[in-house]
């Protein structure tokens, strides 16, 4: 079988899966954050955390639950990386350095990720599954829950709540993210990923060397990592690692786990809202800028543009032989669609077309189908965007799902679409005027540019991964990109959770034949139009002198 | 706890949030992956470490360099692909350079210059090439192993990554002429030109001159195998048909046959050598 | 409660022009006329209420600075472009509202100098003359033949006719009168006969005429939902533009300084980009098109109701009438034409029919009516029974007791009217009616028309079955309406079995008979309820709850000032079918929003693939693959998408105030459309537009 075949039936496969999940995995999902019973496990649950399950949340009771419980975490996740040398089980690992420690706690709250530390050898089994596996799991369903949040806000009329945050954490938790981790970290071991408690293993290689291997309950974390999108790896070698993803099914099992939730949950919303065709629409959206996506990095990879790729004959730095070209770039592409942010291949050796795709997926704002939870929010904010503009051109006040687009709509949601390009530009700005954002290039020229370009677009956009030869482990790299994960995550989720305060109050207005038809593939295309060229046309001046200017020659 | 203010009855609802969520997903479920693991695959959850004469030598996914002390190759053994961690399980990770990577910081007094690259793949093409026999040629490579890139200025041209006193790769360059590069002299003004040069039949394969991703990949392409084994055929005294038979052996399809891509599992197969 | 048709509605004037929508040409003297305006136009403290153009007229201020600091051929010919995209801005207002001043200036002749006569007490003998103005709400005026109407109001006494003219454009002079439907009198319009007693309805300053001022002009203009969300919008793609312009400075250093080698060009130096190309970009990229022509959009929208004779007391109602999901229609005058027709007469056993209908014509003789006509027309044609100069005859007119109408001639007695009161009318003269007649009767009533009985003394003859007449073309307009999204229903007095006749017949989508006002409340409350927007129209007072209730009320100007006040439009001309088209122009006013925000953003492309290789293909020979367009030069590129930027505000003003064409269709294939022709079209033509204006400029020095 050619490599091009191999490459096109590993796609095909993924999507057919993904397909094939979408009902039910969609529905389970629907039945989840729908259901009014309560399971015996969960009443304990809401007994301990002393909330009452049936009492609704308004939109801002709801938000400053999600920001209550964030900021918490960030504090909790904190302490705990600067008390590790007081923990047991932390494998003589020292107390993390307060920027870092600071950085990866907001990191793995905001469901980035990023990892400005080496996993080996800065954290113990301590803080990687009671702290950093555990917001790999709450981050997933705080964006879960803000997504169903909007949807409810379509769904509901005239009503002022939005459901209840401890009870969508909770159930995402526990019925949807905890199950399917489980069955998967089985899978991952049985492929071949470890899963252990022990202390430090040490052998003499055949040839007399030494190597030192650090231990980690790997495929437990690994599986979650990826089924949240969050992408923060045990090891500094994230997916690549052997231990991490030992072999090319793995490697197709991680990418699926990543993709799944996010592509399911258009499923979810179209039974919300009482239609299915709307939710047929909108992952019909995601899937044409996947497709697009995917298809554009492969031919930048598989073409191996760029004088050093033309060197070795094959955009093979930075790729494990057991995945390959093909397959390393399926992953690259799913990862910064989503805002899963783990790799199995280092984007900074990707050709410079290839990796500005990987910037431009992130840039995107990371809906095709992007993260848990937040994908599916980020495009109905696209959604709710285009049909502003689509609605006036059809001589009526828009309307989204039987909901007015005015005045108040709008303005969330221009301020959505405004923060993560702020950030990026801001803080790549930033970066770039100041000696020290500078320093942390390890290549210079244009490809100096992308990696700070990609550090930013990452960090803001709750990505995580990174043109990882960037040296931002210092308190200025720290601090900044601290700053654009937390105001990159937050930020979003709050003028999201007032949209939906804004749509649910509403009464609904009937649909006609007057009324924009959202279902159909002329609003699937336009709101994919809409998204690409709000996008290239907010980059394209940083993009022309990254990745662009290296890759055009 | 009705009479303390909202705000904070919402952190202290946060705080057990968190805290049953941590015994929850942080304590319970890794033990629970971690005790049926280790019951049905204590092997693989353990590392898949392999074992010889009772003293472990290696995991079976965890690749090594076969290199003697001064870090020369094992003649004897299948070489690994290069290793931007050297192999170590402690500091993994990727070389991270990038396509245009191409100009060399040549050693000069105190520095101690750095290679691109480029230069790394040209420099490892050739080392392969020579140990192998064959040609280490590629395009955009100089015969002396480093990358084929000019500066060129309006009176001149540089050949950046050969230090004097080289002789450049080419002698003239669209009528200028082309000098070698003076370590410590300022080349930026320069406008970049890599030269492909006219190779065409590159022997030694993409693998062997590239650094894999997380800097412990345990395998290399099957091209590379092939490559190598006259040579270990030829140390060991084994016949070149024997040693196919073992990389044959090792090597691993891809799965279902379309993922992944066909590779060798070096250690293994160094294994079964000795072993024979 | 047949005898309805004898009296007579309201003859609606037929639409004077054709109902499409067109018109609005572009005069280029009106152009001319406006730049003074637009030049006024140009103080910050008038700039600011328009962000985006605030933004260029900034940026039109700091490259002036820098070129005069720096002088140079391109500076300078960048500067004079960015000075003339804020006047074009400018100028597309200004001609807006100008369209209005004409207008205007007639409207204010109407109000000047006019004095009043105001009676002291009831008593008609006392009044003082004060001046129209100084009339307070109450106040009660006496206004006699060839004076000036000083204020609306109400007529409390007398009837006079009126010459409108003033107002309405319509010289034939209509009727006030005391009581009933048609007694408000709006001030400015003249009293050609008689003398009325008018009670002031309106504040001072407050009236009609001075609404109608105050809306044509466009000065106080409020913003309206849509707009406000559109201006947002607007704002948010600026300040993300901003942010892409001003982040890129560092980058651009960046950029400069690892290539060493690049000399400095007009476009970038070590400093990054240089400001006048910065401004340049900013201005090219932030949505310019639309920002400059959103106020003359809303300005002309209002403007083609005015042309339309409509005057709409807010904007948000006219974007109201694009929103509307339910239009309420009154059968008569809308639906069908004013009147009833005779479609047929019935004979009972025993008369032939053209023995009934030389009865029924003769009767009819002297009724003027449009029914009574209808009748002697049928019998002509049908019967070739000519009408015939009569002599001798004493006409029965119609009244309210008798409810029947008819001749005596030569001691013959010939009646027609509501069956009842003939079929009494013929036992009280001892004649005994068959139940022949009473089927024949039902009959007609159950098909939706209205039965007539003729009768001579003591004996039935047949009945006449008079028809509403559905006008021509409403079937086709209710269809369009209803591919528009649009449900009709139509508002009847009829009994649900006429009503339902003639709504199958129309093609309405539904109907209400036996409608009382009480009952169009409640259909409006509930289509409400279920979140339909709801238009009507009406003219008596009675309507007025409904009006108010009503999403978009359209009140007729014979109406009555409590009508007039509870809605939100006032059509002049009194043509309940004016309804479909304020819907049509509420629809046209957003799209052209839509249309031209699509066209504004998609030109963005363009100028990116123009102005990103001028500034940075000296750094990277790369980027030149951007330049598709083959520019000739980096100067050349950049003013080239700066003058096409300005140009297409200028290009665009007629059709800002023309709006774009509208047909009404479903959503989907506008949608499809408008897509084609401002998307697609937004991003082709700026390429071919900034083409060419390149190959003109490479022809001048300094531009290669």
């Amino acid at each position: 079988m050619s490599p091009t075949l191999a490459g096109i039936l590993f796609i095909g496969s993924l999507l057919l899966a993904l397909a094939v999940c979408f009902k039910p995995l969609g529905d389970y999902m629907y039945r989840v954050y729908s259901g009014t019973r309560h399971s015996a496990v969960e009443r304990g649950i809401y007994r301990l955390l002393g909330v009452d399950p049936d009492g609704e949340q308004r939109w801002g009771v709801y938000a400053r639950g999600v920001l209550a419980f964030s900021v918490l975490s960030v504090l909790f996740l904190y302490a705990l990386q600067r008390l590790q040398d007081h923990l047991v089980l932390s494998l003589g690992m020292k107390a993390v350095e307060p920027s870092s420690a600071w950085n990866t706690a907001v990191s793995f709250v905001t469901n980035t990720n990023w990892q400005s530390y080496s996993g080996e050898s800065t954290m113990g089994h301590v803080v990687q599954t009671a702290g950093l596996a555990v917001q790999n799991f709450v981050s997933a369903a705080t964006g879960m829950a803000v997504a169903v949040a909007l949807v409810r806000g379509f769904a509901r009329s005239k009503t002022d709540t939005l459901g209840n945050f401890w009870v969508d954490l909770v159930r995402g938790t526990i019925r949807i993210l905890l199950p399917i981790a489980f069955v998967a970290a089985l899978a991952l071991v049985a492929g071949g990923a470890i899963q252990t408690f022990a202390g430090h293993g040490t052998w003499t290689t055949l040839t007399g060397g030494e190597q030192t291997f650090t231990p980690a309950a790997a495929a437990s974390q690994e599986a979650i990592k990826n089924l949240g999108t969050n992408g923060g790896g045990i090891f500094n070698a994230n997916s690549a690692h052997p231990f991490e993803n030992p072999t090319a099914w793995t490697n197709w099992l991680t990418i699926f786990l990543l993709l799944v939730i996010a592509s399911c949950l258009p499923r979810t919303f179209g039974r919300m809202v009482g239609d299915n065709r709307q939710g047929h629409a909108v992952v019909a959206v995601m899937a044409t800028i996947f497709a697009a996506s995917v298809a554009l990095t492969h031919w930048a990879e598989r073409s191996a543009g760029g004088t050093v790729p033309q060197a070795i004959g094959a955009a093979m730095e930075g790729r494990e032989t057991r995945f390959g070209v093909s397959d390393s770039a399926m992953f690259a592409s799913a990862t910064t669609l989503t805002s899963t942010g783990a790799v199995d291949s280092f984007h900074d050796s990707y050709t410079a077309l290839g990796g500005g795709m990987l910037i431009f997926n992130m840039l995107l704002g990371e809906v095709a189908p992007g993260g848990t939870g937040a994908g599916l929010y980020g495009m109905l904010v696209l959604a709710v965007v285009t049909v502003f503009v689509a609605g006036l051109m059809v001589g009526r006040t828009p309307e989204y799902l039987g909901k007015k687009i005015g005045a108040r709509e709008i303005k969330l949601a221009s301020l959505y679409l405004l923060v993560t390009p702020a950030l990026v530009l801001a803080g790549t700005a930033v970066a770039m005027a100041t000696a020290t954002g500078r320093a942390a290039m390890l290549n210079g020229g244009a490809h100096g540019l992308s990696e700070i370009l990609y550090a930013y677009t990452s960090a803001s956009n709750n990505n995580g991964s990174a043109f990882a030869g960037v040296s931002v482990n210092t308190p200025f790299h720290n601090t900044t990109l601290g700053l654009c994960m937390a105001f990159g995550r937050f930020l979003p989720i709050v003028l999201v959770l007032a949209l939906a305060g804004s749509l649910a109050r509403q009464a609904p207005v009937p649909a006609s034949a007057g009324t924009l038809p959202t279902h159909r593939p002329q609003f699937v295309g336009m709101v994919v139009g809409v998204t690409i060229i709000l996008v290239a046309l907010t980059f394209l001046p940083a993009l022309a002198l990254g990745p662009l200017a290296e890759g055009l020659l | 706890m009705d009479r303390l203010p909202s705000w904070l009855r919402r952190h202290i609802a946060a705080l057990r949030a968190l805290l049953v969520l941590t015994v929850v997903t942080g304590i319970i479920y890794p033990l629970a992956a971690t005790g049926v693991a280790q019951a049905l695959f204590d092997d693989h959850a353990n590392g898949s470490i392999i074992e010889q004469d009772g003293k472990a030598v290696g995991s079976s996914l965890v690749g090594q360099s076969f290199t003697d002390a001064d870090g020369d190759p094992v003649r004897t053994y299948f070489q690994s692909r290069p290793s931007a961690a050297g192999y170590d399980p402690t500091s993994t990770g990727a070389s991270n350079l990038g396509p245009e990577d191409v100009i060399d910081t040549l050693p000069h007094g105190s520095d101690e210059g750095r290679q691109s690259l480029l230069t790394q793949v040209c420099a490892r093409s050739k080392a392969v090439g020579e140990l192998e026999g064959v040609s280490g040629a590629r395009p955009y490579c100089t015969s002396d192993g480093v990358g084929a890139v000019l500066k060129v200025f309006p009176d001149r041209a540089v050949s950046v990554n050969q230090a004097c006193p080289a002789t450049p790769f080419v002698a003239e360059y669209q009528g200028r002429r082309v000098e070698c590069a003076r370590p410590g002299e300022d080349y930026a003004t320069g406008r970049t030109v890599p030269v492909r040069g006219d190779v065409t039949t590159v022997r030694v394969p993409a693998d062997a001159v590239t650094a894999s991703g997380s800097g412990l990949d345990p395998h290399i392409s099957v091209a590379y195998a092939e490559l190598q084994a006259p040579r270990v055929a030829k140390e060991r005294d084994l016949a070149l048909d024997q040693v196919k038979a073992l990389i044959d052996e090792h090597t691993t399809g891809r799965a279902l046959g379309f993922m992944g891509e066909p590779a060798v599992n070096v250690l293994e197969l160094n294994l079964a050598l000795d072993r024979r | 409660m047949a005898t309805h048709v004898l009296e007579s509605p309201n003859q609606a004037p037929a639409p004077k022009k054709d109902s499409r929508m067109g018109g609005g040409l572009l005069d280029p003297k009106q152009m001319i006329r406006s730049l003074p305006d637009a030049l006024r136009k140009l103080d910050p403290r008038i700039m600011w209420r328009n962000p985006v153009m605030f933004i260029v007229e900034i940026g039109a201020v700091f490259t002036t600075a820098l070129a005069i600091l720096d002088p140079s051929w391109f500076a300078w010919a960048i500067v004079a472009w960015l000075w003339l995209t804020v006047v074009f801005a400018n100028l597309a207002e200004a001609v807006a509202e100008g369209r209005g001043k004409a207008q205007a200036a007639t409207l204010r002749a109407a109000r000047r100098d006019t004095t009043a006569r105001r009676l002291k007490a009831r008593d008609p003998g006392q009044w003082d003359v004060v001046a129209a103005p100084e009339l307070k709400q109450g106040d009660v005026v006496v206004v006699e033949a060839g004076e000036i109407i000083p204020g609306d109001g109400d007529v409390i006494e007398g009837i006079a006719s009126v010459d409108e003219s003033a107002i309405t454009g319509e010289s034939a002079p209509v009727i006030r009168e005391s009581g009933g439907d048609r007694s408000a009198v709006t001030g400015g319009t003249k009293v050609l006969s008689d003398r009325i007693v008018v009670r002031i309805t309106q504040q001072p300053g407050q009236s009609f005429v001075d609404r109608m001022i105050a809306l044509v002009e466009g000065s106080n203009r409020q913003k309206t939902p849509n707009e406000i969300a559109l201006n947002i919008l607007l704002a948010a793609l600026t300040v993300v533009f901003l942010v892409a312009t001003a982040t890129m400075q560092p980058l651009a250093i960046y950029s400069k300084s690892v290539n060493p080698g690049v000399p400095d060009s007009l476009a970038l130096n070590a400093d990054g980009v240089t400001g006048i190309v910065l401004v340049s970009l900013i201005v090219c990229l932030i949505p310019t098109t639309i920002g400059a022509l959103l106020s003359a959009i809303g300005i002309a929208g209002m403007d083609r109701l005015v042309q339309r004779n409509v005057l709409a007391m807010s904007g948000r109602a006219v974007e109201a009438a694009g929103d509307v999901s339910t239009l309420l229609l009154d059968k008569t005058g809308t639906i069908t034409l004013g009147n009833r027709q005779a479609a047929e007469f019935v004979p009972v056993a025993g008369v032939t029919e053209r023995e009934l209908a030389e009865a029924a014509q003769l009767s009819s003789l002297a009724d003027e009516t449009p029914e009574g006509r209808s009748i002697v027309v049928f019998a002509k044609e049908r019967h070739g029974l000519r009408e015939r100069e009569i002599h001798g005859a004493a006409w029965v007119p119609f009244t309210a007791r008798t409810r029947m109408s008819g001749v005596n001639l030569d001691g013959r007695e010939v009646r027609k009217g509501a069956a009842t009161a003939v079929m009494k009318w013929v036992r009280d003269a001892g004649g005994h009616p068959t139940d022949d007649i009473g089927h024949l009767v039902d009959g007609i009533s159950a098909s939706g028309g209205t039965p007539l009985v003729v009768a001579e003394k003591g004996r039935v003859l047949g009945v006449i079955h008079l028809k509403d007449v559905v006008k021509e073309g409403m079937r086709e307009r209710f269809d369009e309406m209803r591919r528009m999204g649009i449900r009709t229903v139509m508002i009847t007095g009829d009994n649900p079995l006429t009503a339902r006749a003639i709504a199958d017949e129309a093609g309405v989508d539904d109907f209400l008979a036996e409608a009382t006002p009480e009952d169009k409340l409640a259909l409006i409350r509930k289509e409400q309820e279920g979140g339909r927007l709801v238009a009507m129209t009406g003219d008596g007072t009675n309507d007025a709850p409904a009006l108010a209730q009503s999403d978009v009320g359209v009140a007729m100007n014979t109406g009555t000032s409590a009508a007039k006040e509870a809605g939100n439009m006032v059509d002049l001309d009194s043509n309940p079918t004016k309804l479909i088209e304020i819907v049509e122009i509420g629809k046209q006013l957003l799209i052209t929003r839509g249309a031209l925000t699509t066209f504004s953003i998609a030109n963005d492309v363009a100028k990116y693939f123009a102005i990103i290789p001028a500034m940075f293909a000296a750094l990277y020979p790369g980027l030149d693959a951007l330049n598709v367009m083959r520019l000739a030069s980096p100067q050349s590129a950049i003013l080239a998408a700066v003058i096409f930027n300005a140009l297409v505000i200028i290009a665009l003003i007629p059709l800002a105030l023309r709006g774009v064409r509208y047909r009404p269709s479903s959503a989907s294939k506008l949608l499809s459309r408008n897509l084609y022709v401002y998307g697609l079209g937004g991003i082709v033509v700026p390429f071919i537009g900034i083409k060419l204006i390149d190959l003109l400029l490479q022809l001048l020095p300094g531009m290669s």
